[in-house]
């Protein structure tokens, strides 16, 4: 539902740490090229798992971003998104005093919070015992501090708001950042989501038959799942107004969004309720269907997601099906922090103009029927409003509309 | 600063309570006025397992009994601690058998960990085993963070928004604001809010190896879930409190914790224009862990300038972490259901943790 005399707010800053680029810059470039960040895993042995290709971010060296974190003292998960939200703040051109002079915040999504952090208390609880678990591990366990590090590293005062509904957290979290921003409850929120690759979500969804045999093909006949993933993603959030009178740059606008629940099976999605999620983000951006230029889908790559995702589309668009295509072909499922990257290239798309491809595809499935634009490679283009996708383990499911701001 | 308008109540209108008193909230009030020695604890059954601590399970639950025998065997107990008090706090609501609302109301449950004890299975077969990927496929869903959320949504069919938030010891006082947001902005008319906490020797060796309990206190498991609704789909049902705001914030590194947790009273009673002088009874959510306890009684006191009635919940039920906002709001909500002055006409519920995290809920009881 639009709300009248809400404040109109705007994406000012872009902060990635991903297994194709650190920083926004080279983030873009790689998808641009249709560049894939999957390799061997490392954080844990693999040995005795018949899949090993994950999409990690091995060059990630927190100290090289970070101002004021101490690495020792936070999980993976939390380190990725304080360094994120720092490459934001920077690329946003806002200085620490600015915000913690302000009303500023954090909103961050997450699937499995620390999962790096609880699989090493899992391995010292089941090897030595529960007695034997690392005190300082623990202070860091807990999924708050993922916004609590982004909170810490910029000295932000306000809220630092969690929230794990796994694979559309992010864009849950970008839904509640904007209705905090655009109601004055805060002039600088921090938005995005963070995961960490792990032992126990990996043998999840491998033996779920989730798992790609042995790259990730979003919409191809030939599809066959998910790769997981990993990193941290932020975006800025602040009244168009503020973002105006301090001269930045103004990717795009945030003109709604729209949340609901399957409520019928925690692992099945279920088409008619996320079109009914899609229809609820264009109504509270007040944007008809055919005034959409892309969608930046879900897009996992296993069969039952790409099929019921573009039965969704159907749905709400008709036979004029906007250009639509899956980023996760490169950097595979980054769980939490999906729907950010998302939102991220999304934002790219609308203030450079261009449409980002979907790597891998060899042959569009014939049975996600005809008239399917699915963008192959970059595309040149001039979108005036993208629409974010973000569908969830338990039927949370999340659409984000964005426009660009002429 | 410009004089707003106070924004529109909403209506507290059920709530369902899973605690070391049993299930119930009746049991939970009565749990409460009885003096200390008198109230009986259930230890967890599987004692040994667990360091020197008293632990205060919420005992039998009774799952089949509230929800029905059919698909519970794969869930696990946090899953069946949401279901309860979800189940009781639709009763409540004068909801039970009602489904027209069920496809605009919506789900917000505090939780900073997921269920430990369903990680921990998880994790062990993924150690120990050969093939360290054959875990239970049906078992995996619960060692999700927003595992109970999704199932409260699908055993009764509520299909708004949902939301599982995390926030360490504001967790439900985050998990309200959420919901008080996901009503206002439209998004649905009815949430389910509240938290939960499971307790398993996992968790209690973590709690006790941290060092983060008071001596004394004891570690507790429950569920508070509270129906929060907008005042329109209300109709004649009667109305436990209004909820009138939520905040949360953060302040970490060397920020003093006391000086945060006033200015977030201070500005949750300005925007609601309630004085401090008003607020009758406070719940206070700290007592159960080091150090704390002082910090938050000196920030209430710094905000009021004096320190009301105070509900102790920590110390009558046991450390209840993410469930403990909830619990304590439904603390309030039992002494305005029973003998209290009636000149007490606001409440205040705070939690903090000794981390950074701040948070304060403002009810006002029904006139």
């Amino acid at each position: 539902m639009s709300e009248i005399g809400g404040r109109r707010v705007v994406i000012t800053g872009l902060g990635v740490v991903s297994n194709v680029g650190i920083g926004v810059d080279d983030f873009t470039e790689s998808i641009r090229a249709g560049r894939t960040g999957m390799s061997p895993i490392t954080s844990f042995d693999t040995s005795r798992f018949p899949k090993v290709i994950g999409g990690e971010v091995q060059d990630f060296k927190p100290d090289a971003v970070l101002e004021r974190l101490d690495a020792d003292e936070w999980g993976r998960s939390g380190l990725f998104a304080a360094a994120a939200a720092r490459l934001a703040a920077r690329d946003a051109g806002v200085s620490d005093e600015e915000l913690s002079s302000a009303p500023s915040g954090s909103v961050m999504g997450t699937t499995s919070g620390e999962s790096a952090v609880k699989q090493r208390l899992s391995e010292q609880a089941v090897g030595a015992g529960p007695e034997t678990v690392d005190p300082d591990l623990v202070l860091m366990s807990p999924a708050h501090r993922i916004a609590a590090a982004v909170n810490t590293e910029l000295g932000l005062n306000g809220e630092a708001h969690v929230i794990a509904t796994a694979c559309s957290a992010s864009n849950y979290a970008l839904g509640y950042a904007f209705d905090l921003v655009r109601e004055g409850e805060a002039d600088y929120v921090f938005a995005g989501g963070a995961d960490s690759v792990n032992r126990h979500t990996h043998a999840g969804f491998l033996r779920l038959g989730a798992l790609a045999d042995d790259v990730i093909r979003p919409f191809d006949v030939n599809r066959s799942g998910i790769i997981t993933g990993e990193g941290g993603v932020a975006l800025l959030l602040e009244p168009l107004e503020q973002a105006v009178a301090r001269g930045a740059r103004i990717y795009a606008e945030v003109l709604g969004y729209g949340v609901n629940c399957d409520a019928k099976h925690m692992v099945h999605p279920d088409a008619e309720s996320l079109a009914r999620c899609i229809a609820a983000a264009l109504s509270s951006a007040g944007v008809l269907p055919h005034e959409v230029d892309y969608i930046c889908a879900h897009g996992t790559g296993t069969p039952v997601n790409d099929e019921a995702e573009i039965a969704a589309v159907r749905s709400v668009y008709g036979e004029q099906l906007p250009p639509i295509s899956s980023i996760k072909s490169m950097i595979g499922h980054t769980m939490g922090a999906a729907s950010g990257y998302g939102a991220v290239i999304s934002c790219k798309s609308l203030h450079d103009g261009f449409l980002p491809p979907t790597a891998n595809l060899q042959q569009l499935d014939p049975a996600l029927g005809p008239e399917l634009d699915v963008v192959p490679v970059t595309r040149e283009a001039t979108p005036s409003v993208v629409v974010n996708h973000g569908f969830a383990f338990g039927g949370n499911n999340a659409v984000v509309v964005l426009g660009r701001v002429s | 600063m410009t004089t707003v308008a106070p924004p529109e109540p909403l209506a507290i209108t059920g709530c369902g309570v899973v605690s070391p008193a049993g299930v119930g909230l009746d049991r939970f009030k009565e749990y409460l006025d009885l003096p200390r020695v008198a109230r009986p604890v259930h230890a967890p059954e599987d004692a040994d397992s667990y360091p020197p601590l008293a632990v205060h399970s919420a005992g039998d639950i009774k799952l089949a009994e509230h929800v029905g025998r059919k698909g519970t065997r794969r869930l696990d107990r946090m899953v069946g601690l949401a279901l309860v008090a979800s189940k009781l706090a639709l009763e409540s609501a004068g909801r039970a058998d009602e489904r027209s609302m069920r496809a605009q109301t919506g789900v917000a449950i505090g939780t900073s960990t997921g269920s430990i004890a369903s990680l921990f299975e998880i994790a062990t077969n993924t150690l120990t085993q050969s093939e360290p990927y054959m875990i239970e496929p049906s078992r995996f869903p619960n060692t999700v963070l927003n595992s109970c959320a999704g199932q409260v949504a699908i055993w009764n069919s509520l299909k708004g928004v949902n939301a599982t938030v995390a926030g360490g010891h504001v967790s439900s006082t985050a998990a309200l604001r959420y919901a008080q947001n996901a009503i206002r902005r439209g998004h649905v008319t009815s949430m389910l809010a509240g938290g939960i906490e499971e307790t398993c020797p996992q968790l209690a060796w973590a709690w006790h190896r941290a060092a983060l309990l008071r001596p004394g206190t004891a570690l507790a498991e429950g569920a508070g879930i509270l129906v929060v609704e907008d005042r329109s789909v209300v109709g004649d049902r009667p109305v436990l409190a209004e909820l009138l705001g939520t905040r949360t914030a953060y302040r970490g590194g060397r920020t003093s914790l006391t000086q945060g947790l006033a200015d977030c009273i201070t500005k949750l009673l300005s925007d609601n224009g309630v004085r401090p002088e008003d607020v009758g009874v406070v719940a206070l959510g700290a007592g159960g862990q080091v150090g704390a306890r002082r910090i938050e009684e000196q920030g209430v006191r710094l905000a009021l300038g004096f320190l009301p009635d105070a509900l102790r919940v920590p110390e009558a039920l046991g450390e209840s972490y993410s469930a403990g906002g909830a619990l304590q709001t439904a603390a309030v909500l039992a002494r305005w259901s029973g003998d209290s002055p009636a000149s007490e006409r606001f409440g205040l519920v705070t939690s903090l943790g000794r981390d950074g995290a701040i948070g304060c809920v403002l009810l006002r009881r029904p006139s």
